[in-house]
C-alpha cells in the first residue's frame, strides 16, 4: 500500500512541483515524500523510481501527443539514438534512476534517525 | 551498518544527481536536457500554443499591440518609434533570440566561446578583420552625432533584455540546452555590430590572387583573361545614362610599384559564389494596371533559422511590412503606404591591402614616406570554452589592422599587410532604415540613403505616386585606375585613397525611359562613368536575362513579376551549349552513354527546372572544361582566381585555338577542342558514378538544395533534398546551398498588393511548426500574402498580444 501511495504522490510532485523547480529539487521532495510514508526499501525504490519515471515518461508523451512536434524526432537524431521513442525510453530510464535513488535515500535516513527502542524486554 | 547504506545510497543519489547535471565532454548535461518540465521537451510547443494575451512590457509610454497572422507574423501597433522598437526587440527575441546572438556571436569572433578551439581558427580571422573594431566606431559614430538613432537602437536593445530577463529554462531555445549555455544581454554594439557582419558576409576582395596573377600572366595576360567591362556589359544603370555632374579628380602617381612577391598566403574567406541578388522596378507606362511593381530577391546562404523575418511595424505615422534582420531595427528590405524599396550587393572593390615594413621587430612602428609612423596594438582575448583563453595581438596601422603577420596564415615572417576597409569607419546604416521604413517620396528616400556606408548596395526604388529609381549607394573611395587591385605598398603614401566619391556622384536613375529599373550583382555602370569601377565578382547572366525579359513585356502584372523571380532559363547554357557541341565536331566519343547524353543535352530547352536532367550533364560538362581549360593555370600552389565562365564561353566561342587553351607541358599544340573533350569525358565518368551510387540525375536530385541550420552539425535541424530549380547565374538563384533568402513583389496601386516568403519560418524553434512551414511554398514559387493589415481587421488572426 505504502509503495502504491509512494507512487502515487511521486507523480503528482513531478507533474505539480516539477514545472517550478529543477529535477533535483523534485528528488529531494521524493527523499522526503518516502521517509514520511516510510515503506520498505524495495518499496521504497520502486515507488520513488516508479513515480518519476512514470511521470517523465507520461509527461513526455503528453507533450508529444499535444504538440504532434517533429523535435523529439529530431533530438533522437542528434543524439545518436534513432526515434523521439528511444528518447522518451531514455527519458524514463533516468526518472526512474534519480526517483529510485531518492526514495531510497529517504526511507534508509529514516531508518537511521528511528530511535533505537530502549527498554525492550530481552528475555 | 544503518548509517553506511544510508549514507552510501545518499551518495549514489548525489553523485548520479551531480553526473547527470554535468556536461560529459560534447555531451550537454543529460538532466536539464531531459527533463520534460525544462528540457527540450519543452521546446515542441508551436507559438500559438504558449501564447500569451497580456504581456509586460516595461518603458512603454503607451500599449502595444502585436496580431499574429496565422503564418506567425507579427504586426506590432505602437504609438510611436521609442515604443515600437522596444516591442520589435521584443517579440523578435521571442522567435529568433538564439539565432540573433549566435549570429553577433560569429561577428564578434567569440564562437570558440561556445564549441570550443575547433573555431579558434575562425575567431582569429574575424577579429583580425576587425569587425568588432568597426562596430565600436559605429557606436562611437552614434554616440557622437546622432543620439536619436541611438536611443531607438537601446529602446529595441532594452525589448531584447526584457525578454531575456523573463526567459525561464522551460522557454530557452533548445540550442542553448544542446549547446549548454545562456544568453547573454543584447545591446546597441550588438545590433550595429550585426550590421557589419552583413558586410563581411557581402563583401571580398582578390587583391592576393590578382597580385599573383599579375606575376604569373603579365600585364597583358592578366587584362585579356580578366579584362574590366564584358564585351556584352548591361549594367545597373542603363548604358543611356548621361553623367551630369562635374567628377572630383584622381591623380595617379606617375611611376608605380607594387610589392614584389609571389604570395603563398592562406586567403581570407570570400562570400560564397553564387551570393547575389535581383531587384528591379517597372513603371506604371509597362504594367496591365499602370501602377509601379516593385521585386526583390537577395540570394544568401539557405539557413535555418533563416536570416529572415517577417514583420509589419505600425505606429499612427507609418506602416511599414516586410523582411527584417534579427538584431537590426526596422525592415530592410520592404514596402510602407507610400514606397517600397530593395536591395541588391552592389560588389565593387571595398577592401584593399596595404604591404607594413615594420622598423624593427617589436612592431612599433612602420615606414610611411620618410618617417616611422606609430602602430597601436589592440590585444583580443579570445575565451574558449574548456580551455585557457588565447591571446592575439593584431597591430593597427593608420590603413586599418594587420591582418596577415608571422602568426597568422602567411608562411613568411616577413611578410606583413594591413587591411583598409570602409567598415572600419564610423557609418550609420541603421539610421538608413529607420528612415527608409518612414519614406513617402523619391527624396526621402534619398535622404535615407545618404546616411548609408557599407555594405554597398543597390537600392531599388518605387513609389505609389508612380516614380521608380535605382541608387548604389555605399562609401566608395576615389581610386586612380587599377589602384587596389593589387596589394599596394603602404610606405609610400602616394598609394593612399583620395578621397571617396560624393553620394551625390554614386551612380543613380530615376523614372529612365526604358520604363523600369534592375539590377543583378553586374558591373554598375558603363565605361563612360567618370570613376573607377573593379570587382573580381560581377554577375554577366542574370543581369542580361531579366533585362532582355524586363525590356520585352508589356502589360506587366505582378504574378509575371513572381514568374520571373522563378524563372529558370540557363542563359549561360543558351550561350555555352552550342560551343561546345561545335567544337565537339564529329568526334563524339562514340560510347552509347556519350550518345544518350548529347542527345539529352541537344534536346534541351535550357530550363534548370528540378525534373530536367540535360541542366545536369550541362553544369558538369562546362565545369569539367572550364577546369581543364585553367588546370596549368592554377597549378601553382600560390592562391588565384580563374578567369570567370563569361569570359572562358567567350574565349573559347571567339578564338578557339587561342594559345590559352594550349596545354604547356604537352608537345602537342591544343586547342579549345581538346577541353571540351576532356570535359566530356569526366562528364561521362562521374555520371556512371553517379548513375551507379544514385540512380536518378534529374536536376534537383543533383543539385540537392538545403536549408542548413546555423550549427551545421545539427543536421536533423536542416532541411535537405528540397525539390526546386534554378541555379547559380539564373534568375531563380537556388543552388545547392545558396539562393533566394527573400522574395517579394510589391504592386503600388490604391491598394497596395504585397508577396512575399522566404525558404524557412517565423520561429527559431525545431520544434515548432512555424519552423519550416514556408519552405514548400518557396521551392514551387509561391508566396504568401504580405499586404499591410490594420489592428481591428479580424480575419486570418493566429492570435494577439498586449504589451502593458
Amino acid at each position: 500500500m505504502r509503495f502504491i501511495l509512494l507512487t502515487i504522490l511521486s507523480v503528482l510532485l513531478v507533474v505539480f512541483l516539477g514545472p517550478i523547480a529543477s529535477f533535483w529539487v523534485v528528488m529531494i521532495g521524493i527523499g522526503l515524500l518516502s521517509a514520511l510514508i516510510f515503506p520498505n526499501s524495495f518499496g521504497a525504490f520502486m515507488g520513488g523510481a516508479l513515480g518519476m519515471g512514470l511521470g517523465w515518461v507520461g509527461l513526455s508523451i503528453y507533450i508529444g501527443l499535444t504538440t504532434a512536434s517533429p523535435l523529439p524526432d529530431r533530438m533522437g537524431e542528434l543524439m545518436g539514438l534513432g526515434s523521439g521513442m528511444t528518447l522518451v525510453a531514455a527519458t524514463g530510464v533516468l526518472g526512474f534512476l534519480l526517483g529510485g535513488f531518492s526514495a531510497l535515500s529517504g526511507v534508509l535516513f529514516r531508518k537511521m534517525i528511528r530511535p533505537v527502542p530502549q527498554n525492550v524486554y530481552k528475555g | 551498518m544503518k548509517y553506511v547504506s544510508f549514507f552510501l545510497t545518499l551518495a549514489v543519489s548525489v553523485a548520479l544527481a551531480i553526473l547527470v547535471s554535468r556536461p560529459i565532454g560534447q555531451i550537454p548535461p543529460l538532466a536539464p536536457l531531459l527533463d520534460p518540465n525544462h528540457g527540450f521537451w519543452q521546446n515542441s510547443y508551436s507559438e500559438d500554443q504558449i501564447a500569451k494575451e497580456e504581456l509586460s512590457l516595461e518603458n512603454l509610454s503607451a500599449p502595444v499591440e502585436v496580431v499574429y497572422d496565422e503564418n506567425l507574423i507579427p504586426h506590432i501597433f505602437a504609438q510611436n518609434e521609442q515604443d515600437l522598437y522596444r516591442a520589435q526587440g521584443y517579440v523578435t527575441a521571442q522567435h529568433r533570440l538564439w539565432q540573433m546572438e549566435f549570429q553577433t556571436l560569429a561577428a564578434a569572433g567569440r564562437i570558440s566561446e561556445i564549441v570550443g578551439s575547433r573555431a579558434l581558427e575562425l575567431d582569429r580571422m574575424t577579429r583580425r578583420k576587425g569587425l568588432a573594431y568597426g562596430a565600436d566606431l559605429g557606436l562611437k559614430f552614434l554616440e557622437e552625432n546622432d543620439p536619436e538613432t541611438l536611443a531607438l537602437v537601446e529602446a529595441y536593445a532594452d525589448g531584447v533584455n526584457q525578454y531575456i530577463d523573463q526567459l525561464s529554462d522551460a522557454r530557452l531555445p533548445v540550442e542553448y540546452k544542446i549547446l549548454n549555455y545562456r544568453p547573454e544581454h543584447w545591446s546597441a554594439y550588438k545590433s550595429l555590430l550585426l550590421l557589419k557582419y552583413m558586410s563581411d558576409m557581402l563583401v571580398g576582395d582578390r587583391d592576393l590572387e590578382y597580385t599573383n596573377l599579375r606575376k604569373i600572366l603579365g600585364e597583358a595576360g592578366l587584362n585579356k583573361l580578366f579584362p574590366e567591362f564584358p564585351k556584352e556589359n548591361d549594367p545597373v544603370i542603363e548604358a543611356e545614362r548621361v553623367w551630369d555632374f562635374t567628377p572630383l579628380a584622381v591623380t595617379k602617381p606617375d611611376s608605380l610599384s607594387y610589392p614584389d612577391h609571389m604570395l603563398a598566403m592562406n586567403p581570407l574567406n570570400q562570400p560564397i559564389d553564387g551570393t547575389g541578388s535581383n531587384n528591379w522596378a517597372v513603371a506604371g507606362k509597362k504594367t496591365k494596371n499602370g501602377n509601379p511593381i516593385l521585386a526583390n530577391d537577395p540570394h544568401l546562404s539557405l539557413n535555418l533559422p533563416s536570416l529572415w523575418y517577417s514583420m509589419q511595424l505600425s505606429t499612427p505615422e507609418h506602416s511599414v511590412k516586410g523582411a527584417t534582420l534579427p538584431g537590426a531595427l526596422g525592415v530592410i528590405s520592404g514596402f510602407n503606404q507610400h514606397i517600397a524599396w530593395g536591395v541588391t550587393n552592389a560588389t565593387k572593390d571595398a577592401r584593399d591591402w596595404y604591404k607594413i615594413t615594420f622598423q624593427d621587430e617589436s612592431r612599433k612602428a612602420y615606414r610611411y614616406g620618410n618617417e616611422w609612423k606609430p602602430s597601436q596594438f589592440r590585444i583580443e582575448e579570445i575565451k574558449i570554452k574548456g580551455e585557457e583563453a588565447f591571446l592575439d595581438t593584431v597591430v593597427y596601422t593608420h590603413y586599418g589592422p594587420v591582418v596577415y603577420d608571422q602568426s597568422f596564415r602567411s608562411d613568411r615572417a616577413d611578410v606583413n599587410f594591413a587591411l583598409k576597409w570602409t567598415v572600419h569607419e564610423g557609418s550609420n546604416e541603421q539610421k538608413t532604415f529607420i528612415l527608409m521604413n518612414k519614406a513617402k517620396n523619391h527624396s526621402d528616400y534619398n535622404l535615407a540613403l545618404d546616411n548609408y556606408s557599407a555594405p554597398a548596395q543597390n537600392f531599388v526604388f518605387a513609389s505609389k505616386s508612380g516614380d521608380i529609381a535605382m541608387r548604389i549607394q555605399g562609401k566608395f573611395p576615389l581610386k586612380w585606375r587599377e589602384q587596389g587591385k593589387f596589394f599596394m605598398d603602404g610606405a609610400d603614401p602616394r598609394m593612399e585613397w583620395q578621397g571617396y566619391i560624393p553620394f551625390d556622384q554614386n551612380p543613380s536613375t530615376l523614372n529612365p525611359e526604358r520604363g523600369f529599373v534592375s539590377s543583378a550583382n553586374q558591373h554598375p555602370v558603363d565605361p563612360s562613368y567618370p570613376y573607377y569601377v573593379f570587382d573580381n565578382s560581377y554577375e554577366h547572366y542574370r543581369n542580361r536575362r531579366i533585362n532582355r525579359r524586363l525590356r520585352e513585356m508589356e502589360q506587366i502584372t505582378v504574378d509575371d513579376m513572381k514568374a520571373l523571380q522563378f524563372d529558370d532559363f540557363n542563359l549561360q547554357a543558351s550561350e555555352a551549349l552550342p560551343v561546345l557541341i561545335k567544337l565537339l565536331g564529329s568526334a563524339q566519343a562514340g560510347s552509347p552513354e556519350a550518345e544518350k547524353y548529347l542527345g539529352e543535352l541537344s534536346s534541351w530547352d535550357f530550363f534548370a527546372d528540378p525534373n530536367q536532367k540535360a541542366q545536369t550533364l550541362y553544369s558538369i560538362w562546362f565545369a569539367e572544361t572550364a577546369e581543364s581549360i585553367w588546370r596549368e593555370l592554377r597549378s601553382t600552389d600560390l592562391p588565384i582566381v580563374t578567369p570567370n565562365s563569361y569570359q572562358t564561353i567567350d574565349l573559347m566561342a571567339s578564338s578557339p585555338s587561342d594559345s590559352v587553351f594550349d596545354m604547356k607541358s604537352t608537345e602537342a599544340l591544343e586547342g579549345a577542342d581538346y577541353h571540351v573533350k576532356v570535359g566530356l569525358d569526366s562528364l561521362i565518368s562521374i555520371m556512371n558514378k553517379w548513375v551507379a551510387e544514385e540512380g536518378d540525375y534529374s536536376w534537383a536530385n543533383y543539385k540537392r538544395t538545403t536549408i542548413q541550420h546555423l550549427v551545421p552539425d545539427f543536421k536533423p535541424f536542416s532541411v535537405g533534398n528540397v525539390y526546386t530549380g534554378g541555379g547559380s547565374g539564373i534568375v531563380n538563384a537556388t543552388g545547392s546551398r545558396h539562393g533566394a533568402s527573400w522574395r517579394m513583389v510589391v504592386e503600388l496601386g490604391n491598394e497596395i498588393q504585397a508577396f512575399g516568403v522566404y525558404p524557412g519560418g517565423q520561429s527559431g524553434n525545431p520544434g515548432s511548426r512555424f519552423y519550416d512551414n514556408f519552405i514548400s511554398t518557396w521551392a514551387n514559387g509561391e508566396y504568401l500574402n504580405f499586404n499591410l493589415r490594420t489592428p481591428d481587421q479580424q480575419e486570418g488572426v493566429l492570435f494577439k498580444t498586449t504589451f502593458n
